[in-house]
């Protein structure tokens, strides 16, 4: 069956988006843009032009370039805004028969919907080209305040475009969609759109699946053109005052001053100071001008603020008409690439008192959430759960927190980190940390605090029978296998002897979600001081080792060394031994770093003496073995060649 | 007459088993499908995923070559003016070139454009028009230069037309 696509189609701009491997994608066009201008022409030699290759002729060719084609369709001549709309908009428009608007374009009269049409056309081919299959369904988003007559042509655009219209959906509500917002119970949405020439305000209320508009309100001109027109004319004031130049006069000046002024305002968003500059931009007796200015973020906001309120003020007022407090709303959602303007999200984030949702490219939200409409649908067509929602026929379920077991100190050492896919399996092997040690506990565990007794305990077993080795020496093998049920079984096997122990643990993933909610909070809470604790734990697992190194280097070197030499790692390891047992973490760390810088003297010393010696030796300085504290407690020693004397975690960044 | 109930719970038995098989068989179809399908789906994700990265690296210096053009754009109208006052000197002329061949060297190309041409919307933009000795609606004059990057345009080359 084929896809059914999402499309936006916008008054300056149009996007179209489809599932792809289970996530919403939007479909590059042939010109391997993610938007289309919504521009239709009509050449000299009577070709039709549609898109970008419109805009970019419509300079020559005003009359017959038609854009903002959203403004009339289904609409009647007779409306107050189409009769102002039609003073400026330089192609002709006329009344139909029926009341209705004909556009001139070419020689022929068209209505406005078969304008659509032709960008619906292209949108259709492109998606065609980029996904390979024929495209013959399609959700098509309108604004919320659009009337009956309106939806209804645009749902014959989209026919005459050869598509057949499933649905045709709100725009905030595809939004909403994009946010997954749908799934909410009992709450209240504003989604606040702020594009290139309109701006919309929305009101949703979502009970049980259906998203309803309570009200809707905004300006159909008002918009990010309006903001580049403000930068544009302080530039033009500011040059004259520079230069005593009007460059307003000179069209390719104003153009490349125009591109300057998008442009800087792009950046505005994410730096605090721009420069515009433009080189050679005009020119008097004395020779050629330059234009060069800063522009900064607040003089920027200053050039807009007004419009930046108006729109906050008729927000509230469209909240306050749908029966609202402002603070009866739940959910803000941001639309339209001016939404990326910093003061435009703290206007919104202030008027609320919410942080707004973003996240998704607010050009491409609408187009998105209409592409998720449409795969619910094709879901329902073909019996089966949307993609995404429930990944193809198979349920695949996720481990809702991590799990692992505790290592050395009280650790918790994670395999399988939470929101993993299952099935799933993860092995990682570790060692012993002292000398002969006969057995290692596992002691299973999941949740997300760093420390092993904040987490909640799923399984504990022993694995006997290691034979006896250094610390550090026997490899076990601990394995995590969690199939498609969240059944777990962890195994523990000793590579040398290849004794096996084995547990089973049900019901890994039956957490209730408030549990979850619960535990992450918690982890997260305590995040600071399990990360000190952790450190804590590591630092004076090193300051074990090292200790256990240094001993075992002085006992093996005999009198190899000089007493001195002995003597100097004595003090040190005596010094160590002194602190690390405490709390003052950066005492055990000097501590250990002297006696680690002590300890290698031992290693050159025997080098200098006796290079067959010291080759044969050379292992020993750098061999995690031996200690005296703790028995039982794993500690990962796969690595332990590379990592030396020490209990460092290999998953840990 | 035991043996006769004995007998048909057989039969009854190996009608359950049959039944049981049948459905087994099914199920297995239908897993051995899905897992097929699962696999196929990942095997096409890499595949996607490496085609996206491939466009990726072709074009992820994109922006930069964009900043990098309108440099150029900018030695262009310097050295316009330095020609008309005959103060252009060859260095500046090597600079260009040089900013020209690494661009051209990472897959950058300039736009023949030239007066009488058909304008063409897919690779030319109207910034206006002027009164010329051309066809109408052909291309006038260049006034900046197009690019295309590894076969797409990454700028439009700007141009008047005749009126």
């Amino acid at each position: 069956m084929s896809k059914i696509i999402g499309i936006d189609l916008g008054t300056t701009n149009s996007a179209a988006a489809a599932i792809e491997s289970g996530s919403p994608k939007i479909l590059e066009n042939n010109e391997g843009n993610r938007t289309t201008p919504s521009i239709v022409a009509i050449n000299k030699s009577g070709e039709r032009i549609v898109g970008l290759l419109a805009k970019r002729q419509s300079v020559a060719n005003p009359k017959n370039t038609i854009f903002s084609v959203k403004r009339f369709i289904g609409r009647k001549f007779s409306d107050s805004e189409v009769q102002n709309d039609k003073k400026w908009l330089p192609y002709e428009i006329k009344e139909s028969d029926n009341g209705g608007i004909e556009i001139k374009m070419g020689e022929k009269w068209h209505k406005p919907e078969e304008i659509s049409a032709m960008v619906l056309a292209k949108i259709k081919a492109d998606a065609e080209a980029k996904l390979g299959e024929k495209i013959t369904e399609a959700v098509i988003t309108v604004p919320a305040y659009f009337d009956d007559s309106q939806r209804q042509a645009t749902k014959n655009a989209g026919e005459v475009a050869g598509l057949k219209v499933r649905r045709i959906i709100n725009e905030p509500t595809a939004a909403a969609l994009a946010y997954g917002l749908n799934k909410k119970n009992d709450e209240q949405i504003v989604v606040y759109d702020f594009g290139g020439g309109t701006f919309d305000v929305s009101v949703l209320e979502v009970t049980d699946n259906t998203i309803e508009v309570k009200a809707t309100g905004g300006d159909t001109h008002l918009g990010g053109d309006d903001f580049d027109k403000k930068i544009n004319d302080y530039l033009v004031v500011e040059y004259k005052k520079q230069e005593g130049i009007d460059i307003s006069k000179d069209p390719l000046a104003l153009q490349r001053l125009k591109e300057a002024a998008e442009k800087a305002k792009h950046e505005l968003s994410t730096s605090l100071e721009t420069e515009i500059n433009l080189p050679y931009i005009s020119s008097d007796s004395s020779g050629p001008k330059h234009f060069l200015i800063k522009l900064t973020r607040a003089k920027f906001e200053s050039l807009v603020s007004d419009e930046i309120e108006r729109s906050i003020k008729l927000t509230e007022q469209v909240v306050k008409e749908a029966g609202f407090k402002v603070g009866d709303i739940d959910e803000i959602i941001l639309v339209g690439g001016q939404t990326r303007i910093p003061a435009i999200q703290a206007a919104v984030k202030k008027a609320f008192g919410k942080e707004p949702h973003q996240g998704v490219n607010p050009d491409e939200v609408v187009a998105i959430g209409a592409a998720i409409q449409a795969e619910i649908l094709s879901a329902k067509d073909e019996g089966r759960k949307p993609e995404g929602e429930v990944k193809d026929v198979l349920l695949l379920d996720v481990t809702p927190l991590s799990l692992g077991i505790e290592t050395l100190g009280g650790v918790f050492t994670k395999l399988i980190d939470k929101n993993t896919t299952i099935p799933t399996e993860k092995t990682q092997v570790f060692s012993t940390a002292a000398d002969n040690q006969p057995s290692v506990e596992i002691h299973v565990l999941q949740g997300e605090r760093e420390m092993a007794v904040g987490n909640k305990t799923l399984a504990r077993f022993m694995l006997d029978g290691i034979p006896p080795a250094p610390r550090g020496t026997p490899q076990v093998e601990v394995k995590f296998d969690m199939d498609a049920n969240g059944i777990l079984n962890v195994s523990a096997k000793d590579k040398a002897s290849g004794k096996t122990q084995s547990v089973r643990v049900e019901a890994t993933t039956s957490i209730s979600k408030e549990e979850v909610e619960r535990l992450k909070q918690e982890a997260a809470k305590y995040a600071d001081e399990d990360r000190k604790n952790k450190e804590g734990v590591e630092v004076r697992n090193q300051a074990e080792n090292l200790v256990y190194v240094a001993e075992k280097s002085l006992k093996d070197a005999g009198d190899k060394v000089s007493a001195d030499v002995k003597e100097g790692i004595t003090k040190k390891i005596d010094a160590l031994k002194a602190v690390k047992d405490g709390q003052d973490t950066e005492a055990i760390k000097t501590a250990t770093s002297e006696l680690s810088s002590e300890v290698q003297k031992v290693g050159q010393h025997l080098y200098n003496k006796d290079k067959d010696q010291g080759q044969s030796q050379s292992g020993q300085s750098d061999q995690p073995e031996g200690s005296e504290q703790k028995e039982e407690k794993t500690d990962e020693g796969e690595k332990s060649e590379e990592k030396p004397a020490n209990g460092d975690k290999p998953e840990e960044k | 007459m035991n043996d006769k109930i004995k007998k048909n719970k057989e039969v009854d038995n190996g009608k359950d088993f049959r039944l049981e098989l049948e459905q087994c068989q099914k199920e297995k179809e239908e897993y051995l499908n899905s897992w097929k399908r699962a696999k196929a789906d990942l095997i096409n994700y890499q595949k996607d995923e490496a085609k996206r990265l491939e466009e990726m690296a072709k074009f992820s210096n994109w922006s930069l070559m964009e900043d990098l053009i309108s440099v150029i754009d900018n030695f262009e109208l310097a050295i316009e003016v330095l020609e008309k006052s005959g103060q252009a000197e060859k260095g500046i002329y090597m600079i260009k070139t040089k900013l020209e061949d690494s661009l051209k060297k990472r897959g950058l190309e300039k736009m023949a454009v030239s007066v009488g041409q058909p304008f063409d919307p897919s690779l030319h933009e109207v910034m206006g028009q002027m009164e010329a000795e051309v066809e109408s609606g052909a291309i006038a004059e260049e006034i900046e230069g197009g690019y295309i990057l590894n076969g797409r345009v990454i700028r439009p080359a700007r141009v008047r037309v005749a009126k």
